[in-house]
């Protein structure tokens, strides 16, 4: 449950008063906390990210790295929740509106 | 060679088995304390690349296998209440609670929902306003940040009908505990490489000086693990006892400060109950009392309750590295990924489920090397 994906900041936001980010995992984009890393991150920037926060910042060459091994040991889990959530939206209990889906880029996955 | 096949680059790998085979003058007996470690390790046999120069024991990071049987049984109370939206990660749905769990809970018509993110629940809360909604806050200090932030921002938003179930626990203690056992065998740690992107080292370094044992913090992919085992073999060879980076590239000596630092803002630590291994002192998360009003405990009124384990599961035995997974009876048998017994089977990161789904299927008494 500790493992943490790395994924690219695609750009930055503020929600009322939250640093928040799009962040593309190899393809997938999802929403994620930056507030942990707020000082140390532009849009370009790699950070790892664990249940939607960054953690860490890292290095683009670890990244892409790190996502590619990730992705063959299975331990890409994360992506699955994230996929659900993505499926099933927040909005209500009868299933609500998926999010937004972003528009593709592109820029390479990490 | 075969469990090599999938290293990014083998020669590396082969060249640190060999450094370690050659290094190790006798056996040693290490623990990688990290469940995604665990992980690692059976998917790629590299403990059984090894020989007799090091022995690893499986530690108890696996935050779906410790959390109590008491927490399951009250986030399936929550669950299964009508006003309730409950949210949890993934891997705690088919963790067994002492009837049911909570992918069982949701087909009897009970309202649970998986998230990414604790701040997804959050979110669920202020567009759902007529329910309540729980979540099931669990894990060990990496996690620790993202739900300290959705309590703290539900505190700052006033989102009322928020609340979450916390059972939190951290590394150190429970390190401490495994050093303190009159038998344990644990010469050296493979400590938590994100656990410690947060937290830092600096909480490690009086454990390796009082227990005399080399801590190595280590990151989870194979070279990463060769190269934490190469470390501490070294160390104890030379007689140093240590905390060590060899995951540089993620952790600094301080950890990440702002995360740390909000952790402590919202919880604080108490003694907690880690299931199959019992109450560690100082171990857990709690919320401080100025976010009391966030706690589903307390909102819900869930006292203490009367839980009991199933009598064929050695869980307890298996998180405690007094046995190896496949040792177990009702390993294979009694308790499958499918019907699991106990939470080390649920999870990809418990050892049961390692062992189970890489084939170290039981064949005797030949097979373990405990």
């Amino acid at each position: 449950m500790c493992l943490g994906i790395p994924g690219r900041v695609v750009e930055r936001r503020n929600d009322r008063g939250l640093p928040m980010g799009m962040v593309d995992f190899g393809g997938v984009k999802r929403e994620c906390c930056l507030a942990y890393v707020a000082d140390e991150v532009l849009p370009g920037d790699y950070v790892v990210v664990h249940v939607g926060f960054a953690i860490a910042k890292v290095a683009e060459e670890e990244a892409r790295r790190t996502f590619e091994v990730l992705r063959e040991m299975s331990q890409l889990e994360e992506l699955d929740w994230m996929r659900e959530v993505a499926d099933q939206g927040l909005s209500g209990l009868e299933g609500g509106a998926a999010r937004p889906a972003e528009a593709a880029t592109s820029e390479p996955a990490p | 060679m075969k469990y090599l096949s999938e290293y990014r680059d083998p020669a590396v790998a082969r060249a640190l088995i060999q450094r370690i085979k050659t290094s190790a003058t006798r056996p040693w007996t290490l623990m990688e304390v990290c469940g995604g470690q665990t992980h690692t390790i059976v998917r790629q046999g590299l403990d059984e690349l090894l020989g007799d120069a090091v022995e690893m024991i499986h530690g108890p990071g696996c935050p779906v296998c410790v959390t109590p049987l008491e927490q399951i049984d009250k986030a399936l109370a929550l669950a299964a209440r009508p006003d309730v939206i409950f949210t949890s990660f993934g891997d705690m749905l088919r963790v067994p609670g002492s009837e049911c769990d909570l992918q069982q809970i949701r087909s009897r018509g009970g309202t649970v929902r998986v998230v990414y993110s604790p701040l997804d629940a959050l979110e669920l809360a202020t567009r759902n306003p007529d329910k309540q909604v729980v979540f099931f806050a669990v894990g060990f200090e990496t996690t620790a940040p993202a739900n300290a932030m959705a309590v703290w921002r539900a505190k700052e938003l006033g989102v009322g009908n928020f609340s979450v179930l916390v059972s939190h626990v951290t590394v150190p203690p429970a390190m401490t505990a495994i050093l303190d056992a009159p038998d344990n065998r644990v010469q050296g740690f493979l400590a938590a490489g994100h656990v410690c992107t947060v937290m830092g080292w600096k909480e490690y370094e009086p454990i390796a000086a009082r227990y005399k044992v080399p801590i190595i913090v280590t990151g989870f992919e194979p070279v990463d693990i060769l190269e934490g085992m190469l470390l501490c073999v070294l160390q104890l060879e030379q007689g140093r006892h240590e905390v060590e980076n060899q995951y540089v590239r993620s952790v600094r000596r301080e950890g990440t400060r702002p995360a740390r630092e909000l952790v402590e803002r919202v919880f604080t630590l108490v003694d907690r109950k880690w299931r199959g291994i019992g109450e560690i002192p100082r171990s857990g998360l709690a919320l401080r009392a100025e976010f009391a009003d966030f706690d589903a405990e307390l909102r819900f009124g869930l006292g203490d309750m009367h839980v009991s384990e199933p009598a064929e599961c050695m869980a307890g035995d298996v998180l405690r590295g007094k046995i190896k997974p496949h040792q177990c009876p009702a390993f294979g048998t009694l308790c499958t990924p499918e019907r699991p017994l106990g939470a080390p089977m649920v999870s990809s990161e418990g050892a049961c489920a390692a062992y189970y789904n890489y084939g170290r299927l039981r064949t005797g008494a030949g097979a373990a090397r405990a």
